[in-house]
């Protein structure tokens, strides 16, 4: 296990204000959190920063922690010494889930250490597991016809002899047919194990759709671009679009212009009742890039009257 | 894998939270929770049978607006006003990238 320098992460000195911590937590928090983040790493780094804050932001734990830490360099391999908490009195407060924060945090807060200072009742007490929070990438495909994706989880626990094992987990999570952007699932007993006998918090898995240039979600109502030749969309056409539940065909009016919403009623993400999908026409050109090609562009320049600019009055 | 190995877990909305199971899944107390349904910054909350019902809408917002108040300090109507904003930059984001795409599309 490594020693972590809650001080380098948060980024202020060792002597630093107690004001001069929240400031820093502050202005790292609104850096990292993942909701407005630009930063790749934004949801470990918020995890780092939010256990740097519990530390240092509590007078008790920070002394504690300051004392531990003399003469240690972050990244330096650590062992907390057999009660190395003796004498140090910590509040009964809440430090949210511990699961979440790293080996080395739980090792010195976590519950185990509390309880073996807090007499039998506490130590014997049952405690319910943390609940946790993940976001899963799917495909649109998964909504429409459902999948079983696999999920990496990294997370720490205490065991029933109140030791931390930190553990990496892989879970196959079944992706119910008909899911909506940003819905959760919740899976009952897979968040953070519980302690003295005290059950399993419960997972919730936060589902996001992969960026897909093709599609645009809103609900369960699907827009998918389809690009369509000058003369389908003039002359009119029947044309086979691959849609997310397969294949189609679709009538193209005549006279269709580029941006022309075409509704298929019920074959959005489907639930009940369904969402729809609507099909955006694209005028696609075909290239000039032969005699032949660019004789009918010609063509056209000269037999059909035609001002795209008409409206802009040139 | 076996199959049986496969978890299958239950949407929200399907399956809605009770105040306690919300506040659990946001390290909050359940007053917490009402306080923030009374001031109208968790959104339209459902009734089923004399109990309110929460959905995965309100544990994101609930989870935001816990995450604002404890990290800035800042009363319940701020950290709504944050949860807003950061909705809407999801929104207008979803769209650039729409908007990008179909730029790309067009070849601009």
């Amino acid at each position: 296990m490594e020693f972590k320098d809650y001080y380098q992460i948060l980024g202020v000195e060792k002597k630093a204000e107690a004001d001069d911590i929240k400031k820093a937590y502050r202005k790292l928090a609104r850096k990292f959190h993942p909701d407005v983040s630009k930063e790749p790493d934004a949801a470990k780094r918020m995890s780092e920063v939010n256990e740097a804050y519990a530390v240092l932001s509590d007078p008790e734990k920070r002394v504690a922690y300051d004392t531990l830490g003399e003469r240690r360099a972050a990244g330096q391999e650590f062992h907390p010494p057999p009660g190395w908490d003796a004498g140090f009195e910590f509040s009964d407060t809440d430090f949210g889930d511990i699961d979440g924060y790293s080996e080395f945090f739980s090792s010195l807060f976590g519950r185990a250490g509390r309880s073996a200072h807090a007499g039998r009742s506490r130590a014997e007490a049952k405690m319910r597991g943390g609940d946790h929070h993940a976001k899963i990438m799917i495909d649109l495909a998964d909504a429409y016809h459902g999948a079983t994706r696999s999920v990496s989880l990294r997370g720490a626990h205490l065991d029933e002899s109140g030791r931390v094992v930190t553990q990496d987990r892989v879970l196959d999570v079944q992706i119910p047919k008909g899911v909506k952007e940003g819905q959760s699932i919740r899976l009952r007993g897979q968040g953070g194990a519980g302690f003295g006998g005290g059950p399993a918090g419960d997972l919730y898995l936060e589902l996001h759709f992969a960026p897909d240039s093709r599609y645009r979600v809103d609900g369960r109502d699907v827009t998918q671009s389809v690009p369509v030749a000058p003369w389908e969309a003039a002359l009119g056409a029947k044309i086979e679009v691959p849609t997310p539940s397969g294949r189609v065909e679709v009538n193209v009016p005549a006279g269709s212009k580029n941006g022309r919403r075409l509704r298929l009623k019920g074959r959005g993400i489907p639930g009940d009742p369904p969402g729809d999908l609507y099909l955006e026409l694209e005028l696609a050109l075909p290239p000039a890039d032969s005699d032949k090609a660019r004789k009918l562009y010609e063509t056209m320049a000269r037999e059909m009257p035609f001002n795209p600019r008409e409206q802009m009055g040139a | 894998m076996a199959q049986s190995n496969v978890l299958c877990g239950v949407l929200l909305e399907e399956e809605t939270l009770t105040i306690e199971e919300l506040a659990r899944a946001c390290a909050v107390a359940p007053q917490w929770v009402v306080e923030r349904v009374e001031a109208g910054v968790l959104g339209q909350v459902s009734i089923a049978a004399g109990e309110m019902r929460f959905a995965s809408a309100h544990l994101v917002r609930a989870r935001r607006l816990a995450f604002a108040e404890r990290g800035f300090e800042c009363n319940p109507e701020v950290a709504a006003l944050v949860a807003d904003l950061i909705e809407e930059v999801e929104q207008l984001r979803r769209e650039l990238r729409a908007a990008r795409s179909a730029a790309g599309r067009f070849g601009q």
